[in-house]
């Protein structure tokens, strides 16, 4: 184990606990934890989408390394820009072009998607503002045209296929396998929970009392829901621990141990001195 | 104005059209542009929206800090946080190994080597014994600072060895086990995402203790089956056995009936005739604890899971389809405006 | 008697913070002391195994990680489970992220199976291509070419260069699609952009939240299987027959949940005795 990973135990032990440390109530360990996990995710994310699009694919696409020397006045001033990119940041813009496969020539196209998302950094400043439209524009459009057809094949078409079963060649009743039973269990259900959506009508009468049976089966599903999201919660909760456990352990020197006890310590501290300024 | 909000329109528009129109048609240069090239945008303006999400959080905290509103240290934390984790992405590479490629005196290099892998000099003078004419060893965890790389080849160089330092490539480093971006990943990011996320086990927990009240047949219905699913589901509910939720289902009945009726001989008779049928039926199949299945809860639970759950699951996932596939409709013909502000 | 209903009416309105002690010390303590209860699996997660099993030796699967820290627990464990089970039956594994952070879990996952536990090749048995942002739109592309959304892996080595790269242009030509996914994009999309119009068979583990939301595409057969939560990975783990974190993890998760449905119990008969007695009065 080196130094670097007990470090880090320590580190992550402190930020875990500050967290926890909300359960008892809002304090400094809670909110230190809080911002910096804001701060170190907003650059995080930076980092993760920069290296794995940007960079390799409109960048890459972009500057690709030329075959051979640079010819045209064109292409003179196009790694030019790139050379002036180079001086600023040349962690980003390494020497010679950038090769990710893209082939030796630039992707002119790809200016487009280049220019829009300059556009959308710029309308950080307000007076800007309205310059990410145009990048939203074209995210929003492609996302509606995906989504339309998709949601419609997937969700709607694929689900009314899977209603519409056969009641031919099962048994009426299985617990665990297809069965009659079950299909038509799954027929009403999905029917009169779609009916329960359908508000142009009044809830009353014949129709009425179908909407209730969906809301039956709606009830019972939501009753799953809540049960898996307590399994969920608490799976999570055991990992956590699990996870404390581990830098509890010598190899970390109790790393747990300690910034818990520091941590109640330091509470326990704060709580009573607030009690006595309150009194007072 | 034009740029404002006709474009915008316009723009959402086309790419909606030619996007929808992508699905059903087979012409070579329409379909490899909607496919490749106009998914290979939509990636890279996803991308820069992350970025104007960071800068727009960023300028948040900085105007808190330089207005000094309450909280700001905190604010300041914030943008420490940032620069560090915005450094180890761009920066600071923080990823240089050490390669050892020849060595003379295997037992010297392995008094330098040894303290840097945590193990004793016989087992890592071994581990160089061991590998073949022509290999290289390199140090599995990187270094994060050059300098701290160097020192190690100048050591081992002065015990005989030839060693050489190597740069991740940027870009790689983000991926690089050991290195400073993945540290950070480890031991900043992963605690806090995590328990930030598990702290709602006890939020959970607390909302069923006093906010999960049985008030109509609907909330019963919630209730148990949440109920059957959270025991159904868990090896535990294995270890229940099938007779004592029938005993439970004849006191269930027996409320039921003392509710309808309001009297106490039919209950007692209800409850009294439940629990003798059980009880036979119990000594006459020898009380197997997964018999009958429909009382059994990991059979009665996958039984709900796979039927009635599905069944309202369902209606809900058609309902929200149709609902999508009309609002995703909408923006492409420029009815819905939402994303310019309208 | 009127005492003891005046204590269930109290402690129905208990401070909370008695109950969440309650909660870390009956998910700490199984921890400590295991119990080791017996494993079942459901119908939907052996109807996964049933699906891998099919695979043969040389098999191509498209493993996609779409989960992060946040819900590590739960979907770690089955992603590491099924790479045993894929790795033991000699499929390669080819591993795509649509979340940043997927990229580190593949990177762990990968480090314990195919390193250290199967000594795998990398470039011959499995190749980690990586994260790309884009949500659907990744998945679109990946269904119409492939070699357009990675041109490099996540090392940054040429897919050219890689063996097993040979002749992989788009999700047709995987034989076994399987997402471990968390919420968006994962499970869904996977099915309506590349499992519904591609026609490849898909299986997935997802959260026990997302459980729901899925479920219909499973019953539906768009879905082969799917793994629910931290239960779902135990089970898969008994199935391949390799306990892991999953199975560890039972216990606590087992009396977590007797102490959580004791809760609604309680919570609610001091709910009928305030009501009985506000009648009352």
């Amino acid at each position: 184990m080196n130094g670097s990973e007990i470090f880090g135990a320590w580190v992550a032990v402190f930020l875990t606990l500050g967290i926890f440390s909300y359960l008892y109530k809002d304090n400094p360990f809670y909110k230190i934890a809080e911002h910096v996990f804001v701060g170190v995710s907003a650059g995080y994310w930076m980092s993760m989408f920069f290296w794995t699009q940007i960079q390799p694919n409109l960048f890459g696409r972009l500057w690709p390394t030329p075959d051979g020397a640079i010819a045209g006045f064109f292409m003179k001033i196009w790694y030019g820009i790139y050379n002036l990119f180079g001086f600023i940041l040349p962690s980003v813009f390494p020497d010679g072009g950038i090769d990710k496969g893209h082939g030796n020539h630039p992707h002119f196209l790809y200016i487009i998607p280049f220019v829009l998302g300059i556009m959308m950094l710029l309308s950080v400043s307000s007076k800007f503002s309205w310059m990410a439209r145009l990048g939203i524009a074209y995210t929003v459009g492609m996302a509606a045209g995906l989504r339309a057809y998709a949601f419609l094949n997937s969700n709607v078409l694929g689900q009314i296929k899977g209603t519409a079963v056969s009641f031919v060649d099962m048994p009426f009743f299985s617990l665990t396998g297809v069965s009659v039973f079950n299909n038509l269990i799954i027929l009403v259900g999905t029917i009169t929970g779609l009916l329960y959506f359908y508000f142009s009508k009044e809830h009353k009468g014949n129709f009425g009392k179908v909407t209730r049976v969906g809301i039956y089966f709606l009830m019972i599903s939501f009753g799953a829901s809540f049960g898996f999201a307590v399994m969920g919660r608490i799976s999570l909760l055991i990992g956590r621990f699990t996870d404390l456990i581990t830098y509890g352990s010598s190899t970390y020197n109790y790393a747990s141990l300690w910034v818990l006890l520091l941590m109640i310590g330091l509470l326990a501290v704060w709580t009573f001195k607030g009690n006595k300024e309150v009194a007072s | 104005m034009f740029m404002k909000r006709q474009l915008p329109i316009a723009i959402a528009a086309i790419i909606g059209f030619i996007t929808l129109f992508g699905w059903f048609v087979s012409e070579p240069n329409i379909k490899s542009f909607v496919d490749d090239d106009a998914t290979q945008w939509f990636d890279i303006l996803a991308s820069f929206a992350i970025f104007l999400g960071a800068l727009n959080l960023l300028k948040l905290q900085a105007m808190k800090v330089m207005k000094q509103q309450k909280g700001w240290p905190y604010a300041a934390l914030a943008i420490a946080g940032f620069l560090f984790s915005f450094s180890a992405g761009f920066i600071l590479l923080g990823s240089y190994n050490v390669e050892i490629s020849q060595y003379n005196d295997p037992a010297k290099v392995a008094t330098v080597l040894a303290s840097e892998i945590n193990l004793d000099e016989k087992s890592t003078e071994n581990i160089l014994m061991a590998m073949p004419e022509g290999d290289t060893y390199t140090i599995e965890t990187p270094y994060f600072t050059k300098n701290g790389a160097e020192d190690v080849v100048e050591k081992i160089n002065a015990a005989g060895g030839t060693a050489n330092m190597r740069a991740t490539e940027w870009g790689s480093h983000i991926s690089t086990r050991g290195s400073l971006f993945n540290w950070m990943f480890r031991f900043i990011f992963t605690p806090l995402s995590a328990t930030m996320f598990a702290l709602l086990a006890f939020f959970v927990a607390s909302a069923s203790y006093r906010a999960f009240k049985i008030r109509n047949f609907e909330a019963t219905l919630l209730l148990v089956s949440g109920i059957i699913i959270m025991l159904g589901r868990v090896p535990i509910g294995g270890n229940i056995s099938a007779w004592f939720i029938m005993y439970i289902v004849v006191l269930s009945i027996g409320a039921g009936v003392n509710t309808w009726f309001k009297n106490r001989t039919i209950t007692l008779a209800t409850v009294g005739g439940g629990i003798l049928l059980v009880t036979i039926a119990g000594f006459i199949t020898g009380w197997p604890i997964d018999q009958p299945g429909i009382f059994y809860l990991p059979v009665l639970q996958d039984w709900i899971y796979n039927n009635p759950n599905v069944a309202g699951a369902r209606a809900i996932m058609i309902g929200i389809g149709l609902g999508i596939f009309a609002t995703s409709i909408r923006y492409i013909l420029g009815i819905e405006k939402s994303y310019i502000g309208e | 008697m009127e005492k003891f209903l005046d204590f269930i009416v109290r402690a129905g309105s208990l401070d909370r913070r008695y109950i969440f002690v309650v909660i870390a010390l009956v998910v700490l303590l199984p921890l400590f002391f295991p119990l080791g209860l017996p494993i079942r699996p459901t119908i939907a997660s052996q109807k996964v195994y049933d699906v891998v099993e099919e695979l043969n030796a040389g098999d191509k699967a498209l493993v996609s990680f779409e989960y992060g820290p946040s819900t590590k627990p739960e979907i770690h464990p089955m992603a590491v489970a099924l790479l045993r089970h894929l790795f033991e039956k000699d499929v390669k594994v080819y591993i795509t992220c649509l979340w940043p952070d997927g990229q580190f879990m593949a990177m762990e996952a990968l480090e314990q199976v195919a390193e250290d536990q199967y000594n795998k090749v990398y470039g011959e048995d499995y190749v980690l291509l990586g994260f790309r942002p884009g949500n659907e739109a990744v998945i679109k592309g990946l269904v119409s070419n492939l070699r357009k959304v990675f041109t490099v892996d996540a090392n940054g080595n040429f897919l050219d260069d890689i063996p097993m790269m040979t002749g992989i242009n788009q999700v047709a030509d995987f034989d076994y699609l399987f997402s471990a996914s968390a919420g968006y994009p994962g499970t869904v999309e996977w099915v309506q952009y590349a499992a519904d119009p591609v026609g490849i068979t898909m299986s997935t583990g997802t959260t026990s939240i997302q459980v729901n939301e899925v479920m219909p595409y499973v019953q539906s057969g768009q879905i082969k299987g799917i793994l629910g939560g931290m239960p779902g990975a135990a089970e898969y783990e008994s199935l391949i027959g390799q306990a892991g974190i999953g199975t560890s993890g039972m216990d606590a998760q087992s009396v977590a949940h007797v102490v959580i449905v004791a809760f609604i119990i309680f919570g609610n008969i001091s709910f009928f005795v305030e009501r009985r007695r506000s009648k009352k009065y």
